[in-house]
């Protein structure tokens, strides 16, 4: 921005040129005016500029002109000089500048030594003061001695700053000073106007009030003529908008080049124009395809295309950004290497003032892991399921195969004992007839538990099917079919039972290994009483079967529901252990649950809870 | 080989399964004449006159045919099919013997036309009565058409 190109100084330095106070005492002047009075600038301080000429009475009254009337010229004045008949005419020109109204002017007065030429001095003239006035309209301008001392300052300067001429006047350009530049640029400046030259640049200054202002400066020293400045000139403009304009683009192009760094640290992105030839990769896309940037550029997608997605896909990926919307979704691509990568994948079409894309940026995230985990979760799925059906066939063939192998030899067992006890009876003494009777015995158990393996087994794959039972009809059933099989009698006294909605067939097992239960182990009481009762429970209905049997410790109550776990030897009470054991998994099937209370010797009480669903 | 008239065909792998089975048609007085085969190939060769069975007289067709279906070779199933499919043996009656009713071979044989299905009971008692009841049924009840 720094623009050394010279201005006002050209004229001082040509021609002599003087500062007058309003005593009409020389303040300053240059090497010109040095020159042609001959003497130093330091002797013409403070000398009345009127003693400088053979006409005093002339140049006194050009000075009041210029005072009144801001400005004269063309009055022609002869300087003294040291030598007799050296008159050295020059034709002068001066005009006020106005330091305020209560101040003191000042008057400036410049002399051209060309007394041919003094059309193109009257031009200088005019200029100048053309200058002075555009200058102050326009420009904030302020004028410091050679230490900075504020000594002028215009309109402008103070309707920027907000302080009064007064308040400015005798302070230092601290008074506006913003901080805002680093010391080293100030020193800068200082050092630029000591040594003589133009500084230019822009300053952000702060007002009166706080607030800041920028203004494109221009700082001329003038300069003795000992060539050291004595005076400061500084020519402001207000560029207070064009910065904030400035500073506004330069935020938000820092926040878009911010944002372009960020995607393009934390995302693949490519540019591909309307025809989906790749303009633009970034690092990330790269590294994830593996292909250089020069090998992407000019090419289309095809070229990391995976042939996983359904043409269809694609189709509509393609219809949906030409129309000039965003697409979102995931893609498989292949890298070079032939490797799969997925990418979370957003397209977005930037369109030209017809409407139609000239352009597409694809903003993808690689979630190649994500990806990988969900089909290896899918896989395990599948593998899970595979195995169960594996399983449950295996358990399937299995129940098959024990029923089928177990059962010949048994049927075996049983038929040739029963043909020895039919066809050998009469030669056998009492003690083989016993033995015969344990094989037979034996062989009948083995068959029992044999088929109730089997039912166990078969629970594992039968679908619960739900309709609405009359607890007191299934019960009342179910205890016949128990009279039929077991010769023991009990009191059964049942308690009008709430309906339920559950699997007939197998809630009657439950039911029938229940009551059937009840009645073995109350067997050996004298007035053995079983009771049936229901409960409305929290969601859920809890019924219930008790006996006054021979109980049991609670301490085994977790080997109740076993499969072969049994509290009682065979010989004390039949049954092979898998009986509550079914009735516990039909009980899960249905999402209840079962468990038992008891006491030794005084009897046991078995519960059951099924939801209730309406 | 004899034309003597064959009541029941059993075939049956399991010697003591075929023992016990024969002793309880015959102590139940059902069938005099029970012929005996192991396997599937030689109920297959003995019904439709081939290998060792070539020169029978294939028209001495038994009255029921007793089959096991889990059998070495050729089995149950397969044997049932043949006697299904061909006109010369499609009209005999054949129960199938299976030592489960969870076998889903039963309802392949019922597809391929089996008459009947016995599961073998474990105990004796059940075994013969079932045979003896399916043998009475097929036997004497049992009008052959042909």
């Amino acid at each position: 921005m720094k623009d050394n190109k010279t201005m006002i100084p050209g004229y001082f330095g040509r021609e002599p040129f003087f500062s007058i106070n309003a005593e009409g005492y020389v303040t300053a002047c240059n090497y010109a005016a040095e020159r042609i009075c001959e003497i130093t600038s330091k002797e013409l301080n403070n000398t009345s500029f009127k003693t400088l000429f053979t006409q005093p009475d002339l140049a006194e009254e050009m000075l009041q002109r210029a005072s009144t009337a801001g400005m004269v010229s063309d009055v022609h004045l002869s300087f003294r000089s040291s030598k007799e008949d050296d008159h050295k005419n020059v034709v002068f020109g001066a005009f006020c500048f106005s330091n305020g109204e209560d101040q003191p002017s000042t008057i400036f007065a410049v002399a051209s030594q060309h007394e041919s030429d003094e059309g193109s001095f009257q031009n200088i003239l005019k200029e100048i003061a053309d200058y002075k006035y555009a200058l102050d309209e326009s420009s904030i301008v302020a004028i410091t001695d050679q230490k900075g001392t504020i000594t002028y300052v215009n309109d402008n300067f103070c309707s920027i700053s907000k302080y009064d001429r007064s308040e400015l006047i005798g302070q230092d350009h601290r008074i506006i000073n913003s901080a805002y530049h680093p010391k080293e640029f100030i020193r800068n400046l200082w050092v630029t106007i000591a040594n003589g030259k133009i500084w230019r640049d822009e300053l952000k200054n702060r007002a009166k009030d706080g607030s800041y202002y920028w203004v494109d400066t221009t700082i001329v020293p003038f300069l003795n003529n000992q060539g050291k400045p004595y005076k400061y000139l500084a020519i402001r403009a207000d560029i207070t908008s064009r910065k904030a304009v400035e500073e506004n683009l330069e935020t938000s192009l820092k926040e878009t080049s911010d944002y372009k760094y960020a995607l393009d640290e934390s995302s693949i992105v490519a540019i591909t124009d309307q025809k989906g030839i790749i303009k633009y990769a970034n690092y990330n896309f790269c590294r994830i395809s593996k292909f250089s940037y020069e090998e992407l550029i000019g090419r289309d997608h095809r070229i990391i295309n995976s042939g996983h997605h359904p043409k269809a896909f694609i189709r509509n990926l393609w219809v949906t950004i030409a129309n000039g919307k965003i697409w979102r979704g995931e893609l498989k691509n292949k890298a070079k290497d032939g490797s799969y990568y997925w990418v979370d994948t957003t397209i977005i079409p930037f369109l030209d003032e017809k409407g139609k894309p000239y352009q597409y940026v694809a903003i993808r995230a690689d979630i190649t892991q994500r990806k990988l985990a969900e089909e290896e979760i899918i896989i395990l799925n599948e593998e899970l399921e595979k195995r169960v059906k594996e399983r449950t066939e295996e358990i399937e063939s299995f129940s098959y195969s024990v029923s089928h192998d177990l059962r010949g030899p048994l049927r075996a067992v049983n038929g040739y004992a029963k043909i020895l006890e039919e066809e050998y009876r009469s030669i056998f003494d009492e003690e083989a007839k016993r033995l015969l009777g344990e094989v037979q015995h034996n062989a009948k158990r083995m068959g029992i538990l044999i088929d109730d393996l089997l039912a166990f087994a078969r629970l594992g794959r039968q679908e619960v099917q739900g309709s609405l039972i009359d607890m007191n009809k299934l019960t009342a059933a179910t205890i016949r079919d128990i009279n039929q099989t077991i010769t023991h009698r009990a009191d059964i006294r049942i308690k009008n039972l709430l309906p339920v909605k559950a699997d007939h067939s197998l809630l009657e097992h439950v039911m029938g290994n229940l009551i059937s239960n009840a009645i073995k182990y109350s067997s050996k009481k004298e007035n053995p009483v079983v009771e049936i009762k229901s409960k409305r429970g929290d969601c859920e209905l809890i019924y219930s079967v008790s006996d006054n049997g021979v109980g049991f410790d609670m301490e085994y109550q977790h080997k109740l529901f076993g499969v072969f776990q049994r509290l009682h030897s065979a010989d004390e009470f039949p049954g092979t252990g898998v009986g509550l054991a079914i009735a516990q998994r039909i009980i899960n099937k249905h999402k209840g649950k079962i468990w038992a209370e008891g006491t030794p010797g005084k009897g046991a009480t078995f519960y059951f809870s099924l939801p209730e669903i309406i | 080989m004899d034309n003597t008239e064959i009541e029941i065909l059993l075939v049956e792998d399991n010697s003591n399964d075929a023992e016990l089975t024969i002793r309880a048609l015959t102590k139940a007085k059902i069938a005099n004449s029970i012929v005996h085969l192991h396997d599937g190939a030689q109920a297959i060769d003995f019904l439709f006159g081939k290998g060792e069975y070539a020169k029978r007289d294939i028209n001495n067709k038994p009255q029921l045919i007793l089959l096991d279906l889990k059998m070495p070779k050729v089995d149950g199933l397969e044997v049932l099919q043949k006697i299904k499919a061909d006109e010369l043996t499609k009209r005999i009656p054949v129960v199938i013997l299976t030592s489960s009713k969870e076998n889903p071979d039963i309802e392949k044989s019922y597809a391929l036309g089996a008459n009947s299905y016995i599961v073998k009971p474990v105990d004796f008692e059940g075994f013969a009565k079932a045979i003896t009841d399916l043998g009475f049924y097929w036997i004497l009840l049992n009008q052959n058409p042909l």
